[in-house]
């Protein structure tokens, strides 16, 4: 019965997070591409422009490709949703991986099922993409249990100093591989806001309308929650913190518009060795410091 | 006690019954009759015994002990002639070294020493019972179908069914015999019998290729089998010991005395669930037919090889030298086999890299031995069997309808064998994505190794993870693919088949849903009676909510497909050039219409097999080489005892 109660929480959780995080990832996304502006010399769309696109989005007349596309692009964003409610509920960082990994799985077999030659390559990079950051993300979720003694997310709340500093090194790798999360240039492979495009539109080149829209969305949802993790380095039991993670995650956006900003995107082959390599280095040995000192 | 004598000596007797009843028919009826009647005596055997925590049989018989070094020559003689016939000259020298040793143990170190409690079961076993029960007699099943189109499909080999589906059943008698018996001789016989099965079954179409890997695989089960031999030897001469479970108890309490003897159980156990350096076997094992993988994969064979292991579990987490040679060798081997199967285009040897990859986990979980990696362990077994089981079923199917086993063959499998392609996508995602249960057990896998802070473990975990996800969301993109309207193929599939696919496919996702209540019933039961207490990984309100989503991505999986929409049908984009739309034809830039075809990205330069196997076999090969040392010399006295 306990449980029903919780699991039916988590759901109303993830309701409630994909209403806030769809308002939250796109004037997140309206500052990308006015902060990407300033970079380039140009003044930039309204803050409020990406919520004209998906709005212009959903007034479009919804065609398709094949009957299967939209189902699966709904269930990656449920599932982004549910990914996001167990996280922002405090619930079990492995879980909320693994929720999110499923979401991403259906969004690659969405680009799949199309057999359109470009979202065909789209998809084949997005699989590389997950492959190149999954190591990262894991040992993400054990330097986090190593530090606090739990899988819970909630317990960030109860602690004495941010963890951020006995897992510096698997701070910056999450770092490293949280570009390829982002889609953000070198790592854009599968698919990207800028015009400079090799595949069209990549992974989401046979999706239009509402169907686009649905997928704006997600990613909307999957960046806030990227930056809740950013954030989970940085929270300790004091009010103090609130003001500490709003500094850090606005560097670190700030970080990666600067990056995508100024990198020209990478062959696959250098993204997967660097994402590993890096990975293998610096969270390798700070789970070993961790572990054995 | 009956039941489980039944459970043994039944399908031994269907076997029997097999090979003089020779018609078609008859055949037909018997096999089903028989796989029925196996699977409801497992399942009323375990109804009987929910929950137990362990009941031994004060059980000796002479006639047994015979009977068992009768069967252990006649292994032994068997593979001497086929060695003889097909002049293999090493199957020869080791089956001569096995018979010798099998004498000698009989007739000079045997003598004098009894194990009292010759039968038992617990709760493990009575998991181990439901798959072999209901898996392996669902694969039989299934058989029947496939082996009619088997040999549809090869005309030029004389039919031999009858044998076919006797190995087969003997192969379930073996492995009952294999969760049932506590004296480790019997074990032992078991464990050949097993061993046996599998060759002929490995090599029955007689083929050069299937003779070359028989023989492979009988090579390496018999060095397992001399190990374990070995092990016997060490246990009665110095301990007169041959009960299994007593074994168990007093390595446990002092580890220092049984390195030798568990170094020896391990490279036993190592053979048989193929971990590398002898994964060449299983790989080698596909050119059988498809339901003897099935069977050697999911139900059987290698699942003997880890359920030896997992029984020794609480030994390895006191123990050293041995713990460490079967998590090294486990991980190292989970992480090479998921890279290597990203290069593999064979959905059959993908599958087996896969087999392979979890099998080494199984282990490395049975190496760390605590109470949540047994937990991880037993789930690892279960939803891999059904799993696995599932889908080489499906691979079978497919071959025979689409005359190909090669993953870019089954490009458009999703309407041109809309059910198979949707049970087949539904048994790769059990097999690797959350929330479906064997994704669940590599987390129970992961909180176990980071409770044991097994450094090496979580790197070698993290990076065979991501290599796992790549080759199998690849194929499931060949999969999904929809283009111009093929026809459908799938029409002429067994009712057999069909019967065994989605009885499989229910099995599996029933697995995943109850999985809260399987780890009430029967993990932890075990787990109790092992260790006293268990502490299950995974919380029950985070099991719950996977059994939910498992639920709702099934139902969209099966249900939620159907291709009815009210928007407009448009074509891809395929840069304005488009030809025939449907075909994904385009003009190219010579003017010339050209379709657009794609393949998936196999990266065989840097995950091909011939590089990374190395790799694997330099670090296997010194593990086992310091293990043995190690073991060796903590029997003389020399090494540090623990």
């Amino acid at each position: 019965m306990q449980s029903l109660i919780n699991i039916l929480g988590t759901l109303a959780a993830s309701v409630l997070f994909a209403l806030v995080a769809a308002l939250v990832g796109g004037f997140l996304a309206g500052l990308d591409r006015k902060v990407s502006a300033r970079m380039q010399g140009r003044v930039g769309p309204p803050l409020l422009q990406p919520f004209y696109d998906v709005i212009k989005l959903f007034s479009k007349e919804g065609v398709r490709v094949n009957g299967v596309m939209d189902a699966y692009i709904m269930v990656a964003l449920v599932f982004t949703a549910i990914a996001g409610g167990i996280f922002f509920t405090g619930g079990n960082l492995l879980l909320c991986v693994f929720v999110l990994t499923l979401g991403e799985l259906f969004f690659i077999l969405a680009a799949w099922s199309a057999r359109s030659p470009f979202s065909d390559v789209g998809a084949q990079r997005e699989t590389l993409q997950v492959m190149a950051y999954e190591p990262m993300v894991l040992l993400m979720a054990v330097g986090f249990y190593l530090a606090t003694g739990s899988f819970d997310v909630s317990c960030v709340l109860h602690l004495p100093a941010p963890i951020a500093g006995p897992l510096v090194g698997i701070l910056i790798g999450f770092l490293f591989v949280l570009t390829i999360k982002l889609r953000k240039s070198p790592f854009d492979l599968s698919y990207s806001h800028h015009a400079h495009q090799d595949l069209v539109k990549g992974i989401t080149t046979e999706m239009s309308g509402p169907t686009l829209a649905y997928v704006e969305i997600m990613h909307w949802l999957e960046n806030v929650l990227f930056l809740g993790w950013v954030a989970l380095f940085f929270v300790w039991a004091s009010p103090l913190a609130i003001l500490v993670v709003i500094v850090v995650l606005a560097a670190v956006y700030f970080l990666e518009i600067w990056i995508d900003n100024n990198f020209a995107r990478v062959k696959w082959q250098a993204m997967l060795w660097s994402a590993w390599l890096v990975t293998l280095v610096v969270a390798g040995v700070n789970l070993a410091v961790l572990i054995y000192l | 006690m009956e039941l489980m004598g039944f459970l043994i000596l039944f399908p031994v007797f269907v076997a029997a019954l097999l090979m003089v009843v020779r018609q078609e028919f008859a055949r037909k009826i018997l096999v089903c009759a028989s796989a029925g009647v196996i699977a409801v005596t497992s399942v009323v055997f375990v109804a009987l015994n929910v929950g137990t925590l362990g009941q031994y049989y004060e059980f000796e018989s002479e006639v047994v002990n015979y009977l068992c070094f009768g069967i252990d020559c006649l292994v032994g003689v068997t593979v001497l002639c086929y060695a003889a016939k097909y002049r293999n000259i090493i199957s020869a020298l080791l089956a001569i070294v096995m018979l010798a040793l099998c004498v000698v143990f009989e007739f000079f170190v045997l003598p004098g020493t009894t194990c009292a409690r010759g039968l038992y079961f617990d709760s493990l076993s009575l998991i181990m019972i439901l798959i072999i029960g209901i898996i392996g007699s669902g694969i039989i099943v299934y058989a029947l179908g496939y082996m009619k189109d088997h040999y549809n499909h090869n005309p030029s080999q004389p039919d031999r069914s009858h044998s076919f589906f006797a190995l087969m059943f003997v192969f379930l008698g073996a492995m009952y015999a294999i969760v049932f018996c506590n004296n480790l001789v019997w074990l032992l016989t078991a464990w050949e019998v097993t061993t046996l099965c599998s060759f002929l079954l490995i090599g029955f179409t007689k083929t050069q290729e299937s003779i070359v890997n028989s023989f492979r695989q009988i090579i390496m089960n018999m060095i397992g089998g001399i190990a374990f031999q070995v092990a016997l030897f060490y246990l009665v001469f110095n301990f007169q010991l041959l009960d299994f479970a007593q074994f168990i108890v007093y390595g446990a309490y002092a580890p220092a005395l049984f390195v030798f003897p568990l170094t020896c159980l391990t490279l036993a156990g190592m053979t048989k669930a193929a971990q590398m350096p002898f994964h060449t076997w299983l790989l080698g094992a596909m050119v059988a037919p498809t339901p003897t993988s099935a069977l050697l994969h999911s139900s059987t064979m290698v699942k003997a090889g880890v359920f030896l292991l997992l029984k020794c579990a609480p030994i390895y987490a006191v123990s050293f030298a041995p713990s460490l040679l079967i998590i090294l060798i486990g991980g190292v081997t989970f992480l090479l086999t998921s890279l290597m199967a990203i290069s593999q285009t064979n959905a059959k040897r993908v599958l087996a890299y896969s087999t392979i990859g979890n099998l080494g986990l199984i282990c490395a979980c049975a190496g760390v031995g605590t109470t949540e990696a047994m937990w991880a362990a037993v789930f690892l077994i279960v939803f891999h069997a059904v799993a696995k089981s599932l889908l080489f079923l499906c691979v079978g199917t497919a071959e025979h309808h689409i005359s190909s086993r090669d993953i870019e063959d089954m490009d458009l499998l999703f309407e041109r064998m809309p059910k198979l392609a949707r049970l087949m996508l539904l048994g790769i995602m059990i097999m690797f994505i959350a929330p479906f249960g064997m994704l669940l057990a590599k987390w129970a896998t992961l909180v176990s190794f980071v409770d044991t802070r097994q450094f090496i473990l979580l790197l070698l975990l993290a990076y065979g993870s991501a290599g796992t996800f790549m080759y199998y969301a690849k194929w499931m993109g060949k999969l999904t693919g929809i283009a111009a309207e093929p026809t459908n193929v799938e029409l002429e599939v067994h009712h057999t088949e069909w019967f065994a696919l989605f009885g499989m496919a229910a099995i599996a996702v029933g697995c995943c849903v109850v999985m809260p209540l399987i780890s009430n019933v029967f993990v932890e039961p075990y787990i109790i009676s092992v260790a006293g207490l268990s502490i299950q990984p995974i919380s029950d309100d985070n099991l719950w909510l996977c059994s939910l989503a498992t639920v709702a991505v099934v139902g969209v999986l099966l249900f939620g497909l159907n291709r009815k929409s009210d928007k407009r049908q448009v074509g891809i984009y395929l840069s304005g050039a488009s030809v025939d739309n449907e075909r994904r034809v385009f003009n190219n830039s010579k003017d010339q219409p050209l379709q657009a075809t794609g393949r998936n990205m196999y990266m065989e330069e840097y995950f091909g097999e011939t590089r990374l196997k190395n790799i694997g076999y330099v670090c296997t090969y010194l593990l086992i080489v310091a293990a043995f040392a190690w073991a060796i010399l903590s029997m003389l006295g020399i090494a540090p005892l623990s």
